[in-house]
C-alpha cells in the first residue's frame, strides 16, 4: 500500500514533467531508492509496472536503482524524442 | 524511436513536504500544539485520546483529526468525548495520512481557538513514518501486548518520533512482556525519545502524560499571547 502511494507520486512527477516539456511518450522512469527509505523495491517495481501500463503512459518501464541512505527520488525520464521534436516551435 | 534521457532528480516526497510546510506554518501561526499519534493497529491511540479528552477537555480546546483505512469508527468514539467537531479522514486503502489530507481536514477546524491538535494516524508502524503531516512532533504508541523488539523491527518510526507512550501497562502482570527490554530497545534506536508509561484503563501513568500536555500547551499559549 505504501509503495502504491509512492508509485502514484512517481507517476504524477513524470506526468507533470512530460506536460511541462510538451512530451507525451514516456519510455522509462529511473527511480532511486535508498536502503533506509522504508520502501520494498520489488513492491514498488510491481506498483510502477501496473501504473505505467495504463494511460497516459505507454507501457513505460520503471528502473529502480538502490543506494545507501534514505534517498527516494525520480532520477530521470526516458522519452521517445521523435514526436516531441516535431511539436516544438 | 530515439530515446532521450531527461534529468529529473526530484524527491518523491517533495510535494507532500511542501504541503506539510504550509500546514506547519498555519499551525505555528496560531501557536497550536500539533501531535501526530502513530502506532501499530490496536496499540491504543483512540483510547488514549478518549481519556485525554475526558481529562483535559474542560481545560483547553482540543481538536482531533482521525485517519482510518475504512470506517469512521474512531472519529465516532472520540466525538463522544468532545463537543467539538472531530474530523475523520478515510484513506480508502492508503496505509497512512498525507499532508494534503490534513490540510483539507484543517479547513473545518478553527485553529485560532484551538490549543491542542491531535492527528490520529492510520495504525501502521511503517508508512506513517515517511509522511510529514506538518505536526510539531510524532508520538509513537507501543503497547505491552506487542513484542519488546518492535523498536528494533521498525526503527524509522521510533527514530522519527519525539515521544513514546507505552500503553496497557495494567496488563503487565498477565504477560511475559519485558518492559525494561522494550525501553532499552527504544533507547537504542532513539536515545532522545521522551517516554511515558500509561494505562488508559486504570489511569496509571496518565498524570505524567497529561502534565506533559499541560506544560506544552501552556508554553504555546504564552507564545500566542506574546504574538497577539
Amino acid at each position: 500500500m505504501h509503495e502504491m502511494s509512492i508509485a502514484l507520486e512517481v507517476c504524477r512527477i513524470a506526468e507533470a514533467r512530460l506536460a511541462h516539456d510538451k512530451l507525451d511518450r514516456l519510455v522509462g522512469v529511473g527511480v532511486v531508492v535508498g536502503d533506509d527509505a522504508g520502501i520494498e523495491p520489488t513492491n514498488l517495481q510491481f506498483c510502477l509496472d501496473v501504473l505505467l501500463a495504463q494511460p497516459p503512459f505507454h507501457a513505460a518501464t520503471a528502473k529502480i536503482a538502490r543506494c545507501a541512505g534514505d534517498a527516494l527520488r525520480v532520477d530521470y525520464l526516458e522519452v521517445d524524442d521523435d514526436r516531441p521534436r516535431d511539436r516544438r516551435p | 524511436m530515439t530515446v532521450r534521457v531527461i534529468d529529473v532528480r526530484e524527491r518523491v516526497m517533495a510535494r507532500n513536504n511542501e504541503i506539510a510546510a504550509t500546514v506547519r506554518q498555519r499551525i505555528e501561526d496560531e501557536c497550536v500544539l500539533a501531535l501526530n499519534l502513530v502506532s501499530s493497529p490496536g496499540a491504543g491511540k483512540t483510547t488514549l485520546l478518549e481519556r485525554t479528552l475526558d481529562a483535559l477537555g474542560d481545560e483547553m480546546a482540543i481538536a482531533v483529526v482521525t485517519g482510518d483505512v475504512q470506517t469512521q469508527n474512531d472519529a465516532d468514539r472520540i466525538a463522544r468525548h468532545t463537543p467539538r467537531l472531530v474530523q475523520a479522514v478515510v484513506t480508502g486503502g492508503a496505509c497512512h495520512l498525507d499532508a494534503s489530507q490534513v490540510d483539507r481536514a484543517l479547513e473545518a477546524i478553527d485553529l485560532a481557538h484551538t490549543d491542542l491538535l491531535f492527528i490520529e494516524n492510520v495504525g501502521n508502524l511503517v508508512c506513517p513514518a515517511a509522511w510529514d503531516l506538518g505536526e510539531r512532533a510524532k508520538v509513537v504508541l507501543f503497547s505491552v501486548t506487542e513484542g519488546e523488539d518492535k523498536p528494533l523491527k521498525y526503527p524509522r518510526m521510533f527514530r522519527e518520533a519525539h515521544y513514546a507512550v507505552m500503553t496497557k501497562i495494567d496488563l503487565l502482570p498477565h504477560l511475559s512482556f519485558d518492559l525494561a527490554r522494550a525501553i532499552r530497545a527504544m533507547r537504542e534506536v532513539n536515545p532522545k525519545l521522551e517516554l511515558f508509561t500509561t494505562s488508559a484503563a486504570t489511569g496509571q501513568g496518565m498524570e505524567a502524560w497529561l502534565g506533559f500536555l499541560r506544560r506544552e500547551v501552556a508554553s504555546a499559549t504564552a507564545a500566542r499571547l506574546v504574538l497577539r
